[in-house]
């Protein structure tokens, strides 16, 4: 029987009947706080895809090809994969993300070696990284060295062939770059971007299949693939160049998937869904050129993402803004990374916790957390002060830029890092004390390999930040109009935000309908794949616990 | 274990001999010049940085687009940061090479300039027409004096219509117009209000802002260049503008400030910094422009008065002037 207890009979109501009227109510409150979320964001990205692709102006014999040839037979395959087939459903999406993904991918690689390294310069940094490795593990396997001489000869070994000492000693880099004659540029990309990459791909065959010759035949396609655009690039109408990187990094990661579906023998189907979309893009096109059917007038083309800001809409173009946030990206994240770490670390590893000292750096701690409120603007202004009034930079160039919001998301780097720094077990630190492990070898070989997964999603979810912001660029003068990218970290710069704002302040309404929105699809596309590669690395963290 | 025998290294030593010769090899056979073939060495290339008003900007980067097609490596970048914005925060302290004015540039922006060794060249390159607008749906007032819109825009003592003119409805002014950074707000304060300029209105770089506050209410008003006002003509309705009350009001047209019988009608101005012009980049475009500035687009294209024969030999002389110096 039950007890008469009083506080559990108010508990319950005392009729006995338990109300459930208030968790319903509020279970139906969370679900239209959700819903209200995706609808707004929902509402948003159509209305910008609509600005962007304008489906109006298409025939309407256009979409009804497309529906048929290619989103017909791909919903007729997601249905059979949802129906019977779950793991082919699992593969035939990774086989239509990946390319798409290395796509983009490729797309970042070709613009880093058209305006950050040229090829020239690349193959100078592989054979002097080469030459400094070489140089490093002799001096390794030669003398049993200690601590402080292995740092000496690292840095001297460094010194001498990659950095150089200004005025004074050209670095082996420099002398190779100084060279008279080099391979022609797609010839140095195959030596030392082709040949690493197949040669990587060669071996992860390899150990898969276990066979010499699996492995021997996965690199030589590679490197052959990229080989045959010596003459098939020009065909196509590509050069050289793009071809090489196109099949490296778009046709590697392909590849090694199709060949671990294969091996694995689950799901093979799915691998039809690609095909099957690939194919019907064929007939589609076909039958769209062999009817004259209008397609819909989008903003968002080839040429769009090729040229530059244009005074005629249909024109205008945001590569030179892309360039210049990759560029920033690059700088940002050279600069906010190790000082943030860095910071974090000390912070939770080294830090007093006790005492006076202790209420210092926890007051520290408020203030970095404090700071990563504080308004972009401000953080501008500080940028303008600190690089261009006291360092003497001139405003507007891709290191002023990148250095004043690498200032903006440092807090959130710094917080980021330390959360993941933080939830690194203190047994686990505790067991390294253990064994006799000094504080350094602790956090070098526990703390942060177990960290740095966290760390790398806090830094890349704040460089997706980074790139979107557009109130410090205005702050430190970065102009509304550049059309030519910037040829180095020195030159004028525009990024996709700043190219965005100063559309929507053109006077004709094409630039703040039509431009603007295709250039924040871009903008989201690229947010997007930052994010997909955060989350990426935490499911893969997430799997090895 | 099987992983061991394929995860460590079984390359043989003769292997690697072999295919290190052979990448040898095929990188010698494709060795190249590194001095690229294809410069021509006295190609123009440099960079030319244009700040300043928001109402010279349209001109100005077309004249970049259209230079840059010439020039293809010489970076003209182009910014609409307001008349006073642009002599304050960048083309005094020496961070700019044009600055474009649609004022004349003040006594302190001159001595600003003077502290760090800038010296601002005049140029008058084009006409404006500056446009006063109402919303179109506003059916009581098409034309307005001198007198009535430093009622208005003068002082914050006008709140409502019909503060103004009885006839107009009793209700709230909701004021546009440029930020105080901006040439024609300069303009305005000092030809039509006569030195002030109301404090309660929103004040914006963006003119399209302006152009989204007439559309949005029936009682709203503002003004901008008439570039801004050519683009949206359907969107907002231009007010005849008389200086005082007998005078015959006008339409903004180029036409119209072409031959002076519109009221606002208002020179615009480039002030190229003297020391930039030895930069053979920057002194080239300045040429390029000023040659431009008589041709038919700029009318066409952007909106704006040409200069005349007079003006192009007149600004020709000062650039040749200031570099030959």
């Amino acid at each position: 029987m039950a007890t008469t207890d009083e506080s559990t009979g108010t508990w319950f109501g005392a009729d006995g009947q338990v109300s459930q009227l208030r968790g319903l109510l509020f279970k139906a409150g969370c679900l239209g706080a959700t819903l209200l979320a995706l609808f707004l964001v929902f509402v948003f990205l159509v209305y910008v895809a609509i600005d962007a692709i304008e489906p109006g102006t298409a025939d309407p014999a256009w979409w009804a090809t497309v529906a048929t040839t290619v989103a017909g037979p791909a919903i007729v395959l997601s249905i059979y994969y949802y129906r019977f087939a779950p793991r082919a459903g699992e593969v035939a999406y990774t086989a239509l993300g990946l390319p798409v993904a290395a796509t983009l991918l490729a797309g970042g690689v070709s613009i880093v070696f058209r305006h950050i390294v040229s090829p020239h310069e690349w193959l100078a940094l592989v054979v002097a990284s080469l030459v400094a490795y070489g140089a490093l593990e002799f001096h390794g396997r030669a003398r049993d060295a200690g601590a402080l001489e292995r740092v000496v000869v690292g840095a001297a070994v460094i010194g001498l062939t990659i950095v150089g000492v200004p005025g004074l000693v050209p670095s082996l880099r420099t002398l190779l770059l100084s060279l008279p004659v080099l391979p022609m540029a797609p010839l140095a990309l195959l030596g030392t971007f082709v040949v690493p990459i197949g040669v990587g791909a060669g071996w992860s065959v390899r150990r898969a299949r276990e066979s010499d010759r699996a492995g021997l035949i996965a690199g030589g396609v590679t490197v052959a693939a990229a080989a045959i655009g010596a003459v098939a690039g020009p065909v196509v109408g590509v050069s050289w160049t793009t071809w090489l990187v196109l099949t490296t990094v778009v046709g590697v990661p392909v590849g090694l998937y199709v060949e671990r579906v294969y091996r694995g023998g689950k799901g093979v189907s799915g691998l039809a869904l690609p095909v099957a979309l690939a194919a019907g893009v064929v007939v589609c096109a076909v039958i769209v050129e062999t009817a004259g059917f209008a397609g819909p007038d989008v903003w968002i083309d080839w040429e769009f993402l090729t040229s530059a800001h244009n005074r005629t809409p249909r024109e205008a173009g945001i590569y030179p803004a892309l360039v210049g946030s990759v560029m920033m990206i690059i700088v940002v994240a050279l600069a906010a990374f190790p000082v943030g770490v860095g910071a974090a670390i000390y912070l939770e590893e080294y830090a007093p916790t006790s005492g006076l000292s202790g209420s210092i750096v926890e007051l520290i701690e408020i203030n970095i957390a404090n700071l990563a409120g504080v308004p972009s603007v401000v953080y501008g202004l500080l940028g303008l002060a600190l690089f261009v009034k006291v360092g003497e930079l001139r405003p507007g160039i891709v290191i002023v830029g990148g250095l004043t919001v690498s200032l903006l998301i440092l807090p959130i780097i710094i917080i980021s890092a330390q959360e993941a720094i933080r939830a690194v077990p203190d047994s686990q630190r505790r067991a390294a004390y253990g064994i006799g492990a000094t504080r350094w070898q602790t956090v070098r070989t526990v703390v942060l390999p177990r960290a740095m997964p966290g760390i790398m999603t806090g830094t890349i979810l704040a460089l997706g930040r980074a790139i979107g912001e557009t109130a410090p660029l205005l702050m430190v003068g970065v102009a509304a109009v550049v059309r030519i990218s910037p040829r180095s970290f020195f030159g004028l710069f525009s990024a996709m935000p700043r190219q965005l704002y100063s559309w929507a302040q053109l006077a004709k309404p094409d630039f703040y309908h039509g431009v603007l929105a295709a250039g924040v699809l871009v903008l989201l596309v690229v947010l997007l794949m930052m994010n997909g590669t955060a989350i990426l690395l935490r499911n893969k963290y997430q799997r090895r616990d | 274990m099987a992983d061991n025998q394929f995860g460590r290294d079984a390359v043989s030593r003769r292997k690697f001999i072999a295919g290190t010769g052979a990448v040898s090899v095929a990188a010698i056979a494709g060795c190249s010049e590194t001095s690229d073939g294809n410069g021509n060495g006295d190609e123009l290339s440099g960079e030319v940085i244009v700040k300043g008003s928001s109402t010279v900007f349209p001109i100005s980067d077309e004249m970049a687009q259209r230079f840059m097609d010439d020039h293809p490596k010489v970076n003209v970048t182009v910014d609409p940061t307001g008349s006073g914005g642009g002599f304050e925060n960048h083309f005094c302290p020496g961070n700019a090479d044009i600055n474009g004015a649609s004022r004349l540039i003040k006594e302190e922006e001159k001595n600003h300039c003077a502290e760090n060794d800038v010296s601002p060249i005049e140029m008058h390159i084009a006409g404006d027409a500056l446009t006063v607008a109402v919303s179109p749906e506003n059916d009581w007032v098409d034309s307005m004096t001198f007198d009535e819109l430093a009622q208005i825009w003068g002082d914050d003592s006008a709140t409502t219509w019909s503060d103004v003119n009885p006839d107009w409805p009793d209700e709230e002014l909701k004021l546009y117009g440029p930020d105080t950074t901006s040439g024609t707000y300069d303009w305005f304060t000092e030809n039509v209000n006569g030195g002030t300029h109301r404090t309660e209105y929103e004040g914006t770089e963006d003119d399209n802002t302006i152009i989204q506050g007439l559309e949005n209410s029936p009682y709203a008003m503002g003004y901008f260049g008439y570039a801004y006002y050519s683009e949206n003509k359907d969107r907002v309705k231009a007010l005849e503008i008389a200086e005082s009350e007998g005078d015959d009001p006008s339409a903004p047209s180029l036409q119209a400030a072409s031959d002076g019988t519109y009221p606002l009608a208002r020179p615009l101005f480039i002030y190229p910094a003297e020391g930039a012009l030895e930069r053979e980049p920057v002194y080239e475009f300045v040429k390029f422009y000023l040659e431009n500035t008589s041709a038919d687009w700029i009318a066409d294209e952007v909106g704006y008065v040409p200069a005349n024969q007079d003006m192009v030999d007149e600004n020709m002389t000062k650039l040749e002037n200031a570099a030959g110096e």
